[in-house]
C-alpha cells in the first residue's frame, strides 16, 4: 500500500521514456507505437506472451538493437533523463554504462570471480588497489554475494552454481554503478529458491536503482513489480496494450487481450 | 579517449582486411591483364608447335585433369574410409586424438616430400620412371588429409539428435553410417573433393619428379616410363626461361588458365563449405 | 559377430591400415635412404656450414637457416596483417559483410605456389631490387624477397583459422561486454582475443609449417645460393642476399644429379627428413593449442 500511495502522491522524475516507438526488423514490425514512462526508483514489469517483443523493448532502452544483424530500426521518441537515446551526438557505449543489463541465461567470463565482477568498471574508471576491493565488495554485496564467495574471490567464476552465476553477473552490471537496471526474464534458467533470492535482490535495489523488468512469470510480476505493462500481439505485430499498477492489472485487467493472456496463463 | 582507439582499432583492422582482398584482386588482375591475350581457341585446343614455347597448351591441360581426376579417385575413398573411423568407429577418446593428430601432421607435410616419396617409391623402387600414375597416387596422398579434415569437420557438426533419433531406433553404427551420416555429409564430401581438385591442380613439387616433363609427351598410354605434361610444371619450366621473351605469351597465358580452373574449383566449393561453417557456428 | 562382419567397418578399417601403411613407409624409407650420410657425417650433417657434393662434404646448417630466415620474415609480414583483417571480419563487421571479405581471401588461398612464383620472378623481385638500390645489391633473388612471397602465401591461412578461432568465442560474452558499455575494440581485447590466443596461435604454427614446406615460389626467387651462413645474427643484412632453403635445395636439379651416388642421395633424403622432422614438430606444439582449444571449450 505504502508503494501505491508513492507512486500516486509524489511521483517521482521519469527516467526511461518511450513516446510513438517503433521497432522494425528489415521491413518486418516488431513493436508498433509503444508509449511508456519510467519512474525513478520504479519496478517497472512487463509482462504478455512470447514473441511479442518484451526483450527487444528491453534492447531498445541500451540499444542493443544496434548489434542485432541486421541492426533493428528504430523510430519515434526514447530518453534517458530527458535526453532522447537515438540522437545524433549519443555514444551507445556510453549510455550502455548508465543503462547496466542482466540476460536470461548468465554469462560468465572465463576468468576469476573478481575479475568478472570488475570487468566493465575497470573499463571506465581508474581505480587503485583500495578502490577497487571497496568497488568489489560494494557490488557482491548490493548482489548478496558476498558472503558466499568472499573467501574464494580468485576462483574461476565458472566453479559457481547457476543461480551464484546470475547475482555474479548482477554484481558486474551494480559494479559499474548504473542508473537503470534491464532485466530480461532473469530467473527464467533458475531454480526456485535463487529465483528468490533474486527477486528479494529486486526489491532492496529498487530504493537505488529503477528496474525494468521482463519477466514471464506473472507471480513474479505480482511480488515485485510496482507498475506493469502487457505487450500482446495485435495482428502480429507488438504492442503496449495496457499499463497499470501492479494490483489492478491483475484483479481488473481493461483490455481483452490482457484478460485472455492473463487466463490462459492461469489456467496452466 | 575509448572512442579514440576504438575509432582507430576500426580503421587499422579494416586496412588489414581490405589490403588483403587487394592483394588477391591485384594478383588475379595481373594474372588475367598479361595471360588474357594470349588466350584463344588455338591456344587451348592446340598442342605445342615446332619452336621453344610456342604453339597451344591442350595437353597441359588435359594431363592436369587426368592428374587430378586419378588423385581424387584414389583419396575420396580413402579419406571416406578414415573419416568414419575418426568419427564412429573408435571409441577410445585416446586413439581418437591420436588418430587426429596423425591426420594434422600429415596434413601438414610439404608437398615436396610426396614428390620425392613418389620418386623413391614408383621411380626407384617400382621401377616406373615418370609415370602419369605415380603423379596420380602422390597427388592423391597430398590431398587425402585435406579431404579427411573436411569430412570428419562435417560429420562432426551434425546435429547429435539425427545421430540419437537414429540409434534410438535400433540401428548399428554402419547402417547409422548409411542412412544419417553419409546423406547428410554429401555437401561436405563435394566441397572437400573440389577444394582437393584445386590444391592438386596447382602443386608442382610432388609432380616434377614423379610425372611430369616439360615436352615430347602427349597422351599417357601405359604406366611404366609415361610421362605426362602439365600445366604448373610447364609454367614453372617457362617461368626459369625468363629471359626468352618468344616463350612469354604461352607462359602467361598457361598461369591464367590454371588460376582461372583453380578460381572456378574453389567458388564451386564455396556455398558449401560457407554452409558448414554457418552451421558449426550456430549450431 | 554381426559386427566382425560388417563390411563397411572392414573397409574402414583397411583403407585406415592403407594409409597408415603409406605414411609410415614415407618416414621408413627418408630414414633408410639417408642413413649413409648420417654414418659418413655424423651429426655434423646437420651442424656443419659446408655443402659442397664433390668433395663429399654435407652440411645443412646454412639451408636450415635459409628456411627458418624466409619462414620469419613471412609470419612477422603476414602475421600482424592476417590477425588484424580476421579481427575486422569477426568483431566489426556483421555477418554478411563478412562473407564481401572472405570470399576473396579463401580465393587467394588457392592461388597456386607456381603463379606466386611467376609473380616473384616479374614483379616482386624488380620492386626489391629497387629498393635495395642504395645497398648495391647483386639482384633481386633474396632471402627477403623469398619471405615477402611466402607472407603473401601464408597470409589467408593465417587470417581465415584466426577468424574461424574468433568466431568460436560465444556471441553472448560479447553481447555482456558490449552491455556492460565497452567499446568493440575494448570486447576484442578484453573478452574474444585471450579466449581466441590458442587458436591463433595454432594458425600461426600452421602457417609457419606451410612456409617451412613450400618450395615452387621459394625455388623461383631465392637466388639458390648454396653455403651462405651469416657472420653475425645482429645484421639484417644476410636477408638481402641470397640463400639456399631445404625445399629450394630439394627441387633443384640436383636431386637429379645425386641420384646415382648413394652418399650424395643419402645427403638429399637427409634434407626431406630433416624438412619432414622441422614440420611434424610443428604440427605437433600446434595441435597441443588446438585440443586445448578443444577441452576449454568443453567446460559450462
Amino acid at each position: 500500500m505504502a508503494e501505491l500511495l508513492r507512486v500516486h502522491v509524489d511521483p517521482e522524475p521519469i527516467v526511461l521514456a518511450a513516446r510513438g516507438l517503433t521497432v522494425r526488423a528489415g521491413r518486418k514490425l516488431l513493436l508498433r507505437n509503444i508509449d511508456l514512462s519510467v519512474r525513478r526508483g520504479q519496478v517497472f514489469g512487463v509482462i504478455g506472451p512470447s514473441g511479442a517483443g518484451k526483450s527487444t523493448l528491453l534492447k531498445v532502452f541500451n540499444r542493443l538493437v544496434d548489434l542485432e544483424a541486421p541492426p533493428l530500426r528504430v523510430e519515434g521518441e526514447v530518453e534517458l533523463d530527458g535526453m532522447p537515446l537515438y540522437g545524433s551526438g549519443v555514444d551507445p557505449d556510453e549510455l550502455r554504462r548508465r543503462v547496466g543489463t542482466l540476460f536470461q541465461q548468465p554469462v560468465i567470463f572465463p576468468k576469476s570471480i573478481r575479475a568478472n565482477a570488475l570487468f566493465g568498471v575497470l573499463h571506465h574508471e581508474k581505480m587503485n588497489r583500495n578502490h577497487q576491493e571497496e568497488r568489489l565488495e560494494e557490488s557482491l554485496r548490493g548482489a548478496a554475494l558476498w558472503d558466499e564467495v568472499k573467501d574464494r574471490l580468485d576462483e574461476p567464476a565458472t566453479t559457481l552454481s547457476v543461480g551464484q552465476q546470475q547475482r555474479l553477473c548482477l554484481a558486474r552490471a551494480l559494479a559499474v554503478r548504473p542508473e537503470v537496471l534491464l532485466m530480461d526474464e532473469p530467473t527464467s534458467s533458475l531454480d526456485p529458491r535463487s529465483t528468490e533470492a533474486i527477486e528479494e535482490l529486486i526489491l532492496s535495489l529498487q530504493d537505488s536503482h529503477t528496474i525494468v523488468l521482463v519477466t514471464h512469470d506473472l507471480g513474479q510480476a505480482r511480488r515485485v513489480a510496482g507498475v506493469v505493462a502487457c505487450i500482446c500481439l495485435r495482428d502480429g505485430i507488438g504492442e503496449v496494450i495496457e499499463t497499470a499498477c501492479c494490483g489492478d492489472i491483475f484483479s481488473n485487467p481493461r483490455c481483452a487481450e490482457t484478460r485472455e493472456y492473463l487466463n490462459r496463463r492461469a489456467g496452466q | 579517449m575509448s572512442r579514440l582507439l576504438d575509432r582507430i582499432f576500426r580503421v587499422v583492422t579494416g586496412a588489414c582486411a581490405f589490403g588483403a582482398c587487394a592483394l588477391f584482386l591485384g594478383i588475379a588482375g595481373t594474372i588475367l591483364v598479361k595471360g588474357l591475350p594470349a588466350i584463344d581457341w588455338q591456344f587451348l585446343l592446340l598442342g605445342p608447335g615446332e619452336q621453344f614455347g610456342s604453339g597451344g597448351i591442350l595437353y597441359q591441360t588435359l594431363g592436369t585433369l587426368i592428374l587430378v581426376a586419378t588423385a581424387l579417385a584414389v583419396s575420396a575413398p580413402l579419406a571416406i574410409g578414415l573419416s568414419l573411423i575418426q568419427t564412429t568407429y573408435l571409441d577410445s577418446v585416446r586413439a581418437k586424438r591420436r588418430l587426429r593428430l596423425a591426420i594434422y601432421t600429415a596434413n601438414g607435410v610439404p608437398s615436396i616430400l610426396f614428390g620425392i616419396f613418389g620418386l623413391i617409391l614408383f621411380g626407384q623402387l617400382l621401377g616406373w620412371g615418370k609415370s602419369w600414375l605415380a603423379g596420380g597416387l602422390v597427388l592423391g596422398a597430398m590431398i587425402l588429409p585435406t579431404l579427411t579434415v573436411a569430412l570428419v569437420e562435417r560429420i562432426e557438426a551434425l546435429p547429435t539428435k539425427y545421430l540419437a533419433a537414429a540409434a534410438a531406433a535400433g540401428l548399428n553404427r554402419s547402417q547409422i553410417v548409411r542412412s544419417v551420416i553419409l546423406p547428410q555429409t554429401r555437401g561436405g564430401l563435394l566441397a572437400g573433393a573440389l577444394l582437393g581438385l584445386a590444391r592438386a591442380a596447382g602443386e608442382t613439387a610432388p609432380i616434377m619428379f614423379t610425372a611430369a616433363v616439360f615436352s615430347g609427351a602427349t597422351l599417357p598410354s601405359g604406366i611404366r616410363e609415361s610421362p605426362i605434361v602439365a600445366l604448373p610444371y610447364h609454367i614453372f619450366v617457362l617461368a626459369q626461361d625468363s629471359f626468352n621473351p618468344a616463350a612469354h605469351s604461352q607462359m602467361w597465358g598457361a598461369a591464367a588458365v590454371l588460376l582461372g580452373l583453380v578460381v572456378l574449383l574453389s567458388l564451386l566449393a564455396l556455398p558449401a563449405r560457407l554452409r558448414s561453417a554457418e552451421e558449426a557456428h550456430h549450431g | 559377430m554381426t559386427r566382425r562382419l560388417d563390411p563397411l567397418r572392414l573397409a574402414s578399417w583397411g583403407t585406415s591400415f592403407l594409409v597408415g601403411g603409406f605414411f609410415a613407409l614415407m618416414l621408413m624409407l627418408f630414414v633408410l635412404q639417408s642413413l649413409p650420410v648420417f654414418f659418413n657425417e655424423g651429426v655434423g650433417y646437420v651442424t656443419g656450414k659446408v655443402w659442397h657434393f664433390r668433395a663429399e662434404t654435407f652440411g645443412v646448417l646454412p639451408m636450415i637457416y635459409g628456411t627458418l630466415a624466409v619462414s620469419a620474415i613471412a609470419l612477422l609480414l603476414a602475421g600482424p596483417i592476417a590477425i588484424g583483417a580476421a579481427l575486422f571480419t569477426s568483431e566489426v563487421l556483421s555477418s554478411r559483410k563478412r562473407l564481401w571479405i572472405k570470399v576473396p581471401i579463401e580465393l587467394l588461398a588457392g592461388v597456386p605456389s607456381v603463379v606466386y612464383g611467376l609473380l616473384g620472378i616479374f614483379l616482386l623481385r624488380g620492386w626489391i631490387y629497387q629498393l635495395l638500390e642504395p645497398f648495391d645489391p647483386l639482384s633481386g633473388d633474396t632471402l627477403l624477397t623469398a619471405g615477402v612471397l611466402l607472407a603473401v602465401m601464408v597470409l589467408p591461412t593465417v587470417m581465415t583459422l584466426s577468424d574461424d578461432a574468433l568466431r568460436s568465442v560465444p556471441a553472448s560474452q560479447r553481447r555482456a561486454a558490449r552491455g556492460l558499455g565497452l567499446t568493440v575494440s575494448q570486447t576484442a581485447h578484453r573478452v574474444s582475443l585471450p579466449q581466441a590466443a590458442p587458436g591463433i596461435v595454432a594458425a600461426l604454427l600452421l602457417a609457419l609449417g606451410r612456409a617451412l614446406g613450400e618450395t615452387i615460389a621459394v625455388f623461383l626467387v631465392v637466388g639458390r645460393q648454396d653455403n651462405q651462413w651469416p657472420e653475425t645474427f645482429f645484421s639484417l643484412r644476410p636477408l638481402v642476399e641470397a640463400g639456399q632453403t631445404l625445399t629450394s635445395k630439394l627441387g633443384g636439379s640436383e636431386t637429379f644429379l645425386a641420384y646415382g651416388d648413394p652418399l650424395h642421395w643419402a645427403a638429399m633424403i637427409g634434407l626431406a627428413l630433416v624438412l619432414l622432422i622441422l614440420v611434424a614438430t610443428l604440427t605437433l606444439i600446434g595441435g597441443r593449442f588446438t585440443t586445448a582449444k578443444i577441452t576449454s571449450g568443453k567446460q559450462p
